[in-house]
């Protein structure tokens, strides 16, 4: 007999073998049936509540997703592929963990079966190669230059979402902001730079016919001193400066003595200068506008009033990085140092409008903008936050086939050209890998199935139907049309996904899986560097007795 | 029957003799067992959850093991083991922690059997050294005889075990590419450094999308939008102070009395940091990268002087401009001061109170260059003068993945290295341990003395690695030597399944340096923390 001895804290759960597999499944199927209503064009909106009360309505699966406070680590790694998916392509998020949760699915049998989670793995990765493989022989090369192509290739893309009840708007929208701002590489390379470039203003009030892409920047600023300068200027000449415009204080902590009577005047009559002196440096470039990230004071405002310049302060860094893009300026930190190129000519009108009861500033009509702000109207807070969702997600569509003009049929065509070509191939697959290759080939149909499911037709007739077709050759393109539930030809309806959308699908969803399969044992409540406070409650003591210890026979039977 | 003798003056509990042995043994296999399903090319992973809810996926003991809090001091020999394995070696943490428990397992059966730990110690030393010798001398090949494959093979065999297990071939080739391209040769040897090789990760793509970039790469963008991404060939600076208006440490109060002054004061503060970038470009930098902060108005200057520097010089530069990077990791400066040549400078002042810089002290590159990764902006050094930096750019479905890949890689990378360092390999896959176990067999007959049941025992340990393998892979437990994933055996160094000869040594080495250190305890005390543990008592 021996004493039990203690190895673990008490704090720690341990689970492992096969039961862990299970739950970890379980969770990221759990994940994977929150959203899979959101899938197509007959998608439903979810309504999210947080803590602080606030109201989220969307059917974009990253925004869904990242909301959702979940506590199984399974669950929160399969949020991270949503949120990977999102930041690579933009579009395909709720498509990437629906499949994601189906292969964990069918891999479950095989774990009942004692089959080895690698062996899963492997068969899994051959069947994501061999995917890709047909994805590359399926892909229809597209013009990227030609707008109607393009204006048709991202509605179809945004069709599932809340404003494709608007038709081409929003298409549209996505598709002028990314020409826009598309900046050549040479070598046939476009870069769209979506993050910096286009600014994304929302102004409840309007119609959301309203919205548009100005060929400028509008900001949420009016002139200094409304009344004194002008709003309305054509062909303005903009200087962009990051500099205060009002007497500068010193890094150092200066005290300044003052004995005589004379020195107190000298002082005020300093810093007066100082702002005279500045705003006489810049006026000597005749600007009609002058605009600062920082501070202006009183009398500059004046300065520059009396000179007929219009002045707006304490912009935002990004802001101006667009306005000098937009209009061709420079930021100059220094007003000295001021040079004839560095200011902006570009722009053809500036204006300060008024919407509600919000001033905006308008630097608009652009000869060659190469940043823009799209401007959103619309009813409600929350609509335009879904819109604005919306709007990105058109646009990141717009980028990657600017990127990459490689098509691929949507409506679940490519899932399915995908199944039949993995089925076809199982059959020439030697050893046991055979079986889990064939079930990857199965959970590929899970998108077609949600989205027959979400359009409320016959599942079965509808996925035996398209799986007859799909076995003859020469029917790759054929789908199921999301809003009516009808077999057609994509082609024929236009229904397209751009490849990188779909190749990046299907490699995260497979990866992930395979992850996660991988994993026998999970150990939690390990602390962080001994945080003080309550931890959880200590569950029961882990005690390993000498007979326990030496479980060598973990064998399989 | 647990003894726990209370005397007056130990305030806490003591034990000794057999108990304690059999404690530290089940403690160790406690360990050992948790980390055992991980061995092999079919071992599986742990996942980790902290009371945040932070996840780590993987696979590598030496992490295992450090985020479990573990207890039992013996325990915790055996964690500290496998740090040691990880940091000597950098691949085998598992191998080690398994053969250390089987160690103390057979040697706690021996002194049930009323044989002195003494002798199973000098006994286990014995076994040791004939082993390490045995594997130098026998079983280790020179890496030359096998060609330039082997290495491909020993980063395969390291990977095999995780999670890029499937792409083991593309992510051997990507490894062995790295560590040769940051070969360094000096006068007396060659060296392989390989922290100069960074690896960078990015979400998004496929494992399978991950590459090797001649360069360094800092995950950042430049400090302006105003500056060029691209600057060739580059010139250097390295700093490691603020390139902001000048400001006084430890909250100098200035006095002044006249306004005037106050005047110039302020202009002296802008004027001072606009003078050191003038002195960087008067020297030829044409990037900066520094520690700290650069303030907007630095920007400026540095822009408006390249701006100008460049007119001056328009007719040697193609390409105009200059980039300037702020707050880089102090770490990330080192190596690429170290990789360009440059200087990582603290101060301009020189030895007579002025301020230069001299341009001996800037680093040279053939290009620097800003390049879109994922959703991120990486500067990229490119041809480094002095020693070559690549970089892996690591793609990967999420965060833990990338985390797991990342570590599989640095080990792959360790062994990689260790390969080229000692130029010996030995067969994997448990053949070595086999081999030894069956020689020290025999050994253990030819010696007369009471040690000859802990060599025979020793031998037996051994055997536990190629048994775990073959557990692991689901298979009877009888075959040596396996190629686990069709289960057969077969000669694993004609099939390419190899690893350093060192890296074996030196697990056999821990493994029994530790048993030896544990067996030789027969008496623990704990001492009481705290009252609040009297209490609870």
């Amino acid at each position: 007999m021996h004493a039990p001895v203690l190895v673990l804290k008490d704090s720690l759960k341990r689970e492992s073998g096969s039961k862990v597999h299970h739950a970890n499944i379980q969770a990221s199927k759990a994940v994977a049936d929150i959203i899979r209503t959101t899938l197509g064009p007959r998608s439903m909106l979810k309504m999210l509540l947080d803590a602080a009360g606030g109201i989220v309505v969307t059917n974009d699966g990253n925004a869904i997703l990242r909301e959702l406070d979940l506590a199984h680590p399974a669950a929160k790694s399969m949020i991270e592929l949503s949120r990977t998916q999102d930041e690579e392509v933009g579009d395909g998020t709720t498509s990437v963990i629906v499949l994601a949760g189906e292969m964990l699915h069918v891999a479950a049998t095989f774990i009942d079966k004692n089959y080895h989670p690698t062996v899963i793995c492997r068969a899994y990765n051959k069947a994501l190669e061999d995917s890709i493989a047909v994805l590359d022989k399926v892909a229809m090369p597209v013009d990227a230059t030609d707008r109607a192509t393009m204006l048709g290739l991202v509605k179809s893309c945004i069709g599932t979402k809340f404003t494709g009840q608007f038709g081409d708007l929003i298409a549209d929208l996505a598709i002028d902001a990314t020409t826009t701002v598309g900046v050549d590489l040479g070598q046939g390379l476009r870069e769209v730079d979506i993050k910096k470039y286009i600014k994304v203003e929302k102004v409840p009030g309007g119609q959301l016919e309203d919205s548009k892409v100005l060929k400028g920047v509008m900001i949420n600023k009016d002139v200094v001193a409304p009344g004194k300068m002008r709003r309305k200027i054509l062909n303005p000449r903009i200087i962009l400066l990051d500099c205060p415009l009002e007497y500068k204080k010193g890094e150092n902590q200066t005290n300044a003595e003052l004995v005589k009577e004379e020195d107190w005047e000298v002082l005020l009559k300093m810093e007066e200068e100082y702002i005279q002196n500045l705003c006489m440096q810049i006026l000597k470039f005749k600007p009609d506008l002058v605009i600062t990230e920082k501070g202006l004071s009183d009398l500059a405002c004046h300065y520059l009033s009396k000179a007929g310049v219009s002045a707006i302060r304490r912009l935002r860094k990004t802001d101006n990085n667009r306005i000098a893009k937009a209009c061709g300026a420079v930021v100059v930190n220094r007003p000295e140092e001021l040079q004839e190129s560095d200011i902006g000519t570009g722009a053809g009108l500036f204006e300060i409008k008024k919407f509600g009861d919000e001033f905006f500033a308008f630097i608009v009509d652009c000869k060659d903008p190469k940043a823009c702000t799209v401007l959103l109207r619309g009813a409600s807070k929350d609509l335009l936050n879904e819109v604005e969702r919306n709007l990105q997600d058109a646009m990141s569509v717009a980028r990657n086939i600017l990127k990459n003009p490689k098509l691929l049929p949507g409506g679940g065509a490519t899932e399915l050209t995908v199944s039949a070509a993995l089925k076809q191939k199982s059959s020439s697959i030697e050893g046991i890998e055979k079986w889990p290759y064939e079930a990857a080939a199965v959970a590929f149909e899970a998108i077609p199935r949600t989205l027959a499911q979400n359009c409320g037709v016959n599942v079965i007739r509808t996925m035996t139907a398209l799986q007859g077709k799909h076995a003859n050759v020469g029917n790759e393109w054929v789908g199921i049309d999301g809003n009516t539930g009808d077999i057609v030809d994509m082609k024929d309806r236009k229904i397209w996904d751009s490849y990188n959308v779909k190749a990046q699908t299907f490699k995260t969803a497979i990866e992930a899986a395979c992850m996660l399969l991988r994993i026998d044992d999970i150990v939690s409540g390990i602390k962080k560097k001994q945080a003080p406070g309550a931890g959880p409650t200590p569950s029961k003591p882990k005690i390993e007795e000498e007979g326990d210890a030496d479980n060598e026979q973990i064998l399989p039977e | 029957m647990a003894i726990v003798a209370q005397t007056p003056d130990i305030l806490g509990e003591r034990q000794s003799g057999q108990d304690v042995r059999t404690q530290n043994v089940v403690a160790c296999q406690a360990v050992a067992n948790i980390v055992k399903s991980s061995l092999g090319p079919v071992g599986l992973d742990k996942m980790l959850v902290d009371d945040i809810g932070d996840v780590t996926i993987t696979n590598d003991s030496a992490t295992i093991l450090k985020m479990l809090e573990v207890e039992h001091p013996a325990a915790k020999v055996l964690v500290e083991l496998a740090e040691l394995q990880d940091r000597e070696v950098g691949d085998g943490t598992t191998s080690v922690v398994i053969l250390v428990t089987e160690l103390l397992k057979r040697a706690n059966d021996l002194v049930r059997n009323k044989i002195h730990p003494t002798s199973i110690i000098s006994g286990y030393r014995l076994a040791m050294r004939e082993a390490c010798k045995y594997v130098e001398e026998k079983l280790a090949t020179k890496v030359e005889k096998l060609g330039k494959d082997s290495l491909v093979n020993c980063a395969k065999t390291s990977m095999s075990t995780k999670l890029i297990a499937t792409d083991s071939d593309f992510f051997a080739n990507l490894v062995v590419d790295a560590v040769q391209a940051v070969k360094t040769t000096n006068a007396r040897e060659v060296k392989y450094p390989i922290k100069s090789i960074n690896i960078l990760k990015a979400h998004g793509k496929s494992a399978k999308d991950s590459y090797l970039l001649n360069g360094y790469a800092l995950n950042m963008g430049r400090a302006a939008q105003g500056m060029s991404i691209r600057v060739a060939p580059a010139r250097i600076a390295c700093l490691d102070f603020n390139l902001q208006k000048t400001k006084m440490q430890m909250g100098v109060h200035v006095l002044v009395t006249d306004p005037r002054e106050l005047e110039k004061i302020h202009e002296r503060e802008a004027d001072i940091t606009k003078e050191r970038i003038q002195k960087l470009l008067k020297a030829g930098g044409n990037v900066v990268l520094t520690t700290k902060g650069i303030d907007d108005m630095s920007l400026k200057a540095c822009l408006l002087n390249f701006h100008f520097s460049c007119l001056v010089q328009s007719f040697y530069f193609v390409e105009s401009g200059a980039i300037a990077l702020r707050r880089v990791g102090k770490e990330d400066l080192r190596h690429v001061a170290k990789a360009t040549g440059a200087t990582v400078v603290t101060t301009f002042a020189d030895m007579e109170g002025e301020e230069t810089f001299d341009s001996s002290l800037l680093g040279h590159a053939d290009e620097v260059v800003e390049e879109r990764i994922a959703d991120d902006d990486v500067i990229l050094i490119k041809g480094t003068k002095n020693s070559s930096a690549v970089s892996l750019i690591l793609r990967g479905a999420n965060d833990y993945m990338l985390d797991e890949m990342d570590r599989a890689l640095h080990d792959a990378l360790c062994i990689v290295k260790r390969t080229l360092e000692s130029n010996m390999v030995v067969a994997g896959g448990g053949a070595v341990e086999a081999a030894l176990s069956v020689y020290l067999e025999y050994l253990s007959t030819t010696l007369g003395s009471r040690e000859q049941l802990a060599i025979a025992e020793f031998a037996e340990s051994l055997l536990v690695i190629p048994k775990v393998l073959s557990v692991n892979a689901a298979k009877d437990a009888t075959y040596m030597g396996l190629d686990l994933s069709k289960g057969i055996v077969r000669n694993n160094l004609e099939a390419g399944v190899i690893e350093p000869a060192m890296s074996k040594v030196k697990i056999i080495q821990f493994a029994t340096e530790a048993a030896i250190m544990i067996l030789r305890i027969d008496d623990m005390i704990k001492l009481v923390k705290d009252e609040r543990e009297n209490e609870e008592d």
